[in-house]
C-alpha cells in the first residue's frame, strides 16, 4: 500500500474552506467588527473638516485593525485550542504551520472587509476620497498595520492558556488601545501620553496609514512608524511563537 | 490468525518521556501487528496518553524510536501520520461546521477524493444519512464516537490510535464500537485501543500491556494474563465473585490506590 502525503496546495485548500465557512458562520461577530469603526467613522462626520480625511479614515481603519486581532483572531485562536480542534488537525499529515497560515490568511481577508467598508463608508457619508494611489497604498499600510494587532492577539495567546481569560485580557487591550489611542490622537490625554500614543502600536499604525492614504505626507517621521510597525510586529511574533502552546494541557 | 506472522505496523522502542523533572514514560517497548487490536491499559496517569501522543508526533520524546508502517517518526513525521489514524481522548472539530464540512476537511488535508456519492455511503455506514448538515455538537456522544472514528479511519490507515473511545457511551453504542473495531481487524488494520474498562479490553484486545508509572509491567493476551496471574494473593485479594477476571489481575498488579 502506498502512502500518500496531501500537496501544500490542497491542504491549504481544504483548511481555507473549512475556515472561511467557519468565518462565514461567525458572521454576526464579523458584523461587529465592521460595525465598530463604521459608526464611529459616521459618527465624526462634523470633524472631518477639523482633522482631517486622512485623521479621521486611519484612526477609523486603525479601531477595525484592533478589534481583528484582539477579539476576532485571538479569541478564536484560543477557543480552538481549548477544545482540541489544534490536535486533531496535528495528527493529520500535514505541517504545524499550514494551520496557523489559514487562519491567517482568513484574518488578511477580515482587514481587506474592514479596510474597504471604511473607505466605502467614509466616500458616501464623509465625503471623504482618496488618489486612487491613496487607496492602494491605504490597503497596503492596513495589512501591514493589522499584522501588528494579529502578532500581538498571538502572543496573548502564547502567554495565556485559559479561553475565557484571553477573553478578557483581549477586550481590556483593545478597551485600552481606543480609548487611550483614539484621546491621544486628539490631543486630550496632555503632551507625554500624547508621545507614548504616537509610539504605541496605535499611534504608528495609525499614522502609517494615514501617510499612506495622502502619499504627499510622507515624510522621514513616518518611515521610522512603519519601522516601528514592523519591530512591534516582529517582538509580538516572536513572543507568541516562543509561547504557544497547541494544547491547553 | 496468526499474528506473529505477520508484519508490525507499530514498533515502539525503549520510549522515555519526561514533563520536567517528572518521568512519566520510562523504557516502553511493544509492537503492534497488522490486524491486531492491543490493548494499553493503565491507571490515571501512568502514562497511556503521553506514549500515544508520542505515537501521534504531538509530543517529542527525550530517548527511544518509534515507527509506524516502516516509517520512522524522527525522520518521517508526515509518513508517520499519513499511516495513522487517530480518535483521541479531549478531541473536537470546529463547532461551525456541519458534519459533512467536517468529512470533506479530513478528505481534503488526507488527499482523499470526496464526492457527494462517497459521503452518502459514508454516512449511511454511520447510520447517520440525515444527520450530515447537523453540527458535531448537536450529535449524541454515540454520533459524535462514530463520526470521530470514521474520520480516523477516512484515509484507510495502517494503524489506527482509540484513546478511551468508548468512555461516556451507553452499551449499545459500545457494543456497535467493538463490533466496528472488529470489523476493521479483519482488513488487516492494526488498533491500539486505551481503555479504563477491563470488561472492553478482555472482549476485544488481542494482546494487553498493563502500564503503570511509566512502565510496562505485564504484555499478554487477555486469558493468559489470567492464567499467569490468578494465584497471585493481590490477585485474589482484588477478586470479589470468586473467578478471577482481568480487573482483578490488573488491580492486583497497579494495587488497589486511587490515582488522581
Amino acid at each position: 500500500m502506498q502512502t500518500t502525503i496531501p500537496s501544500t496546495s490542497a491542504i491549504l485548500s481544504s483548511l481555507l474552506r473549512a475556515d472561511f465557512t467557519t468565518q462565514w458562520r461567525n458572521r454576526r461577530s464579523v458584523i461587529l467588527v465592521v460595525l465598530v469603526p463604521v459608526v464611529i467613522l459616521i459618527s465624526w462626520k462634523g470633524l472631518v473638516e477639523k482633522l482631517g480625511g486622512t485623521f479621521v479614515l486611519s484612526n477609523c481603519i486603525t479601531i477595525g485593525l484592533n478589534a481583528i486581532g484582539l477579539m476576532g483572531y485571538s479569541n478564536a485562536i484560543a477557543r480552538d485550542r481549548d477544545k482540541g480542534v489544534f490536535q486533531r488537525l496535528r495528527v493529520a499529515p500535514i505541517p504545524s504551520w499550514s494551520i496557523m497560515a489559514s487562519r491567517l490568511l482568513v484574518q488578511l481577508a477580515m482587514i481587506l472587509i474592514v479596510t474597504t467598508a471604511v473607505f466605502v463608508t467614509g466616500f458616501y457619508f464623509d465625503k471623504i476620497s482618496l488618489s486612487p494611489v491613496g487607496y492602494l497604498l491605504g490597503f497596503i499600510a492596513a495589512f501591514v498595520g493589522g499584522t501588528v494587532y494579529l502578532a500581538l492577539g498571538q502572543a496573548i495567546v502564547g502567554l495565556i492558556k485559559n479561553p475565557e481569560t484571553v477573553n478578557a485580557v483581549t477586550r481590556l487591550t483593545y478597551f485600552i488601545f481606543i480609548m487611550i489611542g483614539m484621546f491621544g490622537e486628539l490631543g486630550m490625554l496632555g503632551h507625554e501620553l500624547g508621545e507614548v500614543v504616537r509610539w504605541s502600536p496605535y499611534g504608528t499604525v495609525k499614522r502609517l496609514l494615514s501617510a499612506s492614504m495622502d502619499p504627499h505626507t510622507w515624510s522621514q517621521d513616518t518611515t521610522l512608524y512603519l519601522l516601528a510597525t514592523i519591530g512591534y510586529t516582529i517582538g509580538f511574533t516572536t513572543l507568541g511563537i516562543k509561547w504557544f502552546k497547541w494544547n491547553t494541557r | 490468525m496468526d499474528n506473529l506472522l505477520k508484519r508490525s505496523v507499530l514498533q515502539v522502542e525503549e520510549l522515555d518521556i519526561f514533563y520536567g523533572s517528572f518521568q512519566a514514560v520510562r523504557n516502553v517497548s511493544f509492537d503492534v501487528k497488522a490486524g491486531e487490536i492491543f490493548g494499553l491499559l493503565g491507571p490515571n496517569g501512568a502514562g497511556k496518553t503521553s506514549t500515544l501522543s508520542a505515537i501521534e508526533g504531538l509530543l517529542k520524546p527525550q530517548s527511544g524510536n518509534i515507527t509506524v508502517a516502516g516509517f520512522s517518526i524522527k525522520d518521517k513525521p508526515l509518513h508517520v501520520r499519513a499511516n495513522l489514524g487517530v480518535q483521541l481522548q479531549a478531541t473536537s472539530f470546529q463547532p461551525e461546521l456541519s458534519i459533512v464540512e467536517i468529512l470533506k476537511l479530513y478528505a481534503g488535508i488526507h488527499a482523499v477524493e470526496m464526492n457527494d456519492e462517497k459521503l452518502k455511503a459514508i454516512l449511511a455506514n454511520i447510520k447517520l444519512e440525515d444527520a450530515g448538515s447537523k453540527r458535531f455538537g448537536q450529535l449524541s456522544g454515540g454520533q459524535q464516537q462514530r463520526v470521530s472514528l470514521v474520520i480516523a479511519m477516512i484515509h484507510e490507515p495502517r494503524l489506527l490510535l482509540l484513546d478511551e473511545p468508548t468512555s461516556g457511551l451507553d452499551p449499545q453504542s459500545r457494543r456497535q464500537l467493538w463490533e466496528r473495531m472488529e470489523a476493521l481487524r479483519e482488513k488487516d488494520h492494526g488498533i491500539v485501543l486505551t481503555t479504563h474498562s477491563m470488561e472492553e479490553a478482555e472482549a476485544v484486545c488481542d494482546r494487553i500491556a498493563i502500564i503503570d508509572h511509566g512502565q510496562i509491567i505485564n504484555i499478554d493476551t487477555p486469558a493468559a494474563l489470567i492464567e499467569k496471574h490468578r494465584n497471585d494473593p493481590e490477585v485474589i485479594g482484588a477478586s470479589r465473585k470468586g473467578k478471577i477476571t482481568l480487573e482483578d489481575v490488573f488491580i492486583g498488579l497497579t494495587g488497589k490506590a486511587i490515582r488522581s
